[in-house]
């Protein structure tokens, strides 16, 4: 290993370990190791600090940036919280069915919109759903921390899910198409294992289940929203706008230039422009900035390494090893897996989708690709820490203060664990199972 | 049948509905899943918590039915006000206000003992009613603005009222605004000790509509 070997992947290591250590300086951090990757970069392997902000993927920023304003033009219509009432009915305020329907609506929400802001959402009636309930310790762990791996599951199913895959389509690896075609099987393969797991474990089991629960719990969801009502001239074509994006990203080829960047940028133009004084608004003030520096800054330090030849070295160590080739691919998942569980979604797969393209050489891109997307997956799913979703979900639920028992529910680290491992379980042996059948 | 703990949950109701509402919620389900000895057994394993639950509980006992919110009189006091701030939440009655309203700003004072959703709450009327905190009220202070506050057990001279109105309505803000409303909602006296409410003499409301 060189010097600029060393140097840039000791910069990105310590910049990952200390941005999990200490995530309420994790964007001075990022950024700090960001400069540091430039220096080095540009004194140890005579790059240019130019040369690696051209290798930015900026369209992956790109859409980011407007996927996020699309997600809160439609958070802005209220469909969420009138959503996530509809499911309480159609659960009839049944804990178990009310477990199952939470999980699901957030899978399929999550494919579509920023799941940050459905959560933001969907959360609060949840939870009140599980005061009026009288739910248990237990209950509210596994509703939660069933919901948070489904989320998951929902990001790394379509290609505008959440960043990984989003990442994956960016940077060209694999098209809209192949990629929803080939990761939402798997996905709903492992909601369905995870939904098993769940019924086994029976968390409902003390939770109260009369009728009089269910008929008050019902009756004063209906009241708190009984004058809310969605915004149709929002909502009507923000939704057409993003069965147009579907098509675009679906149908239209890449010999006409139109990535999905672009069509990411037009449906977001589009539903801005349906009201220009809130659209604008939204844009100056809504912006998810920390995440778009946050990515910049590891894209820069993925791309000093990248420089310096290291992904390049190990691309090269990992046919060495003394098993079998579709092992290696194996073992290389469930190593992403883990070191996404530590670094969270976005670093694991920024420093190591440079890893797979060199892998997918050598097998079935499409397996590498959708595999690495689902051990992300998995990995995001192990940790309460492991994705940004977990953080928010035992904030609210703390300020929530539901009751159980002599004491108030909580949902930490610890009480997410069990979940955690469940969902992480499943994710990872369907991406693995998918990957041993494609190889 | 053992009466399920629902203490949390009328709670949440009372936060986002005020507490005559919810009791009359829970009191109508109460009533058409356990009958009388559900309403009874409510009575002794809530009512001390929530006296306003316990009350209406007590009604229904005597074969009350949810009375229907009449805000005409409450509407006339209104009259030639521009501006009315709400102390304290009730949402059948602020429901059945609004329309006979149609050209007063109206605005809720965001306190409660009770913690609710501000904006779930708001999100009911469809931007027709404003938010204020206790902070900044007095902005709404005017020869056309009133203060309205929804009054609890009114008998003999007193009744009782949320605690923020001790603040509202104190003789320092007395001269800012034109009316001080009570609304009674409740029409009936308490039978356990009053919590979460305040005594207050009813003379010192300009106007006192349902009592």
């Amino acid at each position: 290993m060189t010097a600029a070997q060393g140097a840039t992947a000791l910069i990105l290591l310590v910049s990952l370990v200390a941005q999990a250590a200490w995530p309420a300086q994790r964007l001075l951090l990022v950024m700090t190791g960001a400069l540091g990757s430039l220096f080095a970069a540009s004194k140890l392997t005579a790059t240019a600090p130019l040369a690696l902000f051209a290798q930015v993927p900026w369209d992956v920023l790109v859409i980011v940036v407007a996927l996020g304003l699309f997600s809160e033009v439609l958070a802005s219509t209220r469909a969420f919280g009138l959503l996530a009432v509809s499911a309480a009915r159609l659960s009839r305020a049944n804990p178990k069915r009310l477990l199952f329907v939470f999980v699901v609506g957030m899978y399929a929400v999550s494919g579509l919109v920023n799941n940050l802001t459905a959560l933001l959402l969907v959360l609060p009636v949840l939870l009140n759903l599980l005061k009026l309930l009288g739910a248990s310790q237990r209950y509210v762990t596994w509703t939660l921390g069933a919901m948070l791996v489904a989320c998951n599951l929902g990001g790394a199913a379509t290609p505008v899910g959440d960043f990984p895959a989003i990442l994956l389509l960016g940077r060209g690896a694999m098209g809209f198409s192949d990629y929803l075609l080939r990761a939402l099987p798997q996905t709903l393969v492992a909601l369905g294992a995870l939904l098993a797991a769940v019924w086994l474990v029976r968390p409902d089991a003390d939770t109260p289940t009369e009728p009089l629960v269910a008929r008050i719990a019902l009756g004063t969801v209906g009241q708190l929203y009984r004058g809310v009502t969605v915004d149709r001239a929002l909502l009507t074509p923000s939704v057409v706008a993003l069965g147009a994006m579907l098509a675009a990203w679906l149908l239209v080829p890449a010999s006409w230039g139109v990535g999905p960047e672009l069509v990411a940028w037009a449906g977001a133009a589009l539903v801005l422009w349906l009201r220009p004084g809130f659209g604008e608004a939204l844009v100056r003030r809504k912006v998810d900035v920390e995440a778009v520096l946050f990515l910049l800054a590891l894209f820069l330090m993925v791309g000093a390494v990248r420089a310096a030849g290291t992904f390049e070295l190990i691309a090269q160590t990992l046919p060495t090893l003394p098993i079998s080739p579709k092992a290696q691919v194996l073992l290389f998942l469930v190593v992403a897996s883990l070191v996404t569980a530590v670094f969270s979604a976005g670093p694991g797969m920024a420093a190591l989708l440079d890893v797979a393209q060199t892998l997918a050489q050598r097998h079935p891109p499409h397996a590498v690709y959708v595999g690495l997307a689902l051990a992300v997956c998995a990995g995001s799913s192990l940790f309460l820490t492991a994705a940004t979703a977990g953080p928010l979900a035992q904030a609210l639920t703390e300020r929530a203060q539901v009751r159980v028992g002599a004491g108030v529910a909580t949902f930490g680290f610890f009480d997410y664990a069990p979940v955690g491992l469940v969902g992480y379980a499943v994710t990872l042996a369907t991406g693995l199972g998918f990957v041993w059948a494609s190889i | 049948m053992k009466l399920p703990d629902l203490n949390q949950a009328f709670r949440v109701a009372a936060a986002e509905l005020g507490m005559c509402t919810a009791a009359w919620l829970f009191a109508d389900e109460l009533s058409a899943d356990r009958g009388p000895v559900g309403l009874q057994q409510a009575r002794d394993s809530l009512g001390r918590s929530f006296p306003v639950f316990d009350a209406v509980l007590a009604a229904k006992l005597d074969g009350a039915l949810t009375p229907t919110v009449d805000a005409h009189g409450c509407a006339e006091a209104c009259r030639g006000l521009k501006r009315l701030t709400v102390v304290g939440y009730e949402a059948r009655f602020v429901d059945a206000l609004l329309p006979l309203l149609p050209d007063v700003d109206v605005a809720l004072l965001a306190h409660s003992s009770f913690d609710p959703d501000w904006d779930r709450l708001l999100s009911n009327y469809g931007g027709r009613v404003g938010r204020v905190s206790l902070d900044e009220y007095q902005r709404r202070a005017g020869p056309h603005a009133g203060l309205l506050t929804f009054v609890y057990g009114a008998t003999g001279g007193t009744g009782y009222v949320v605690p923020e109105w001790l603040r509202v309505g104190g003789e320092d803000v007395r001269t800012q605004f034109r009316s001080f409303i009570g609304w009674e909602v409740l029409g009936r006296a308490f039978y356990v000790f009053p919590r979460w409410l305040v005594e207050v003499d009813l003379g010192s409301f300009t106007a006192v509509v349902g009592a």
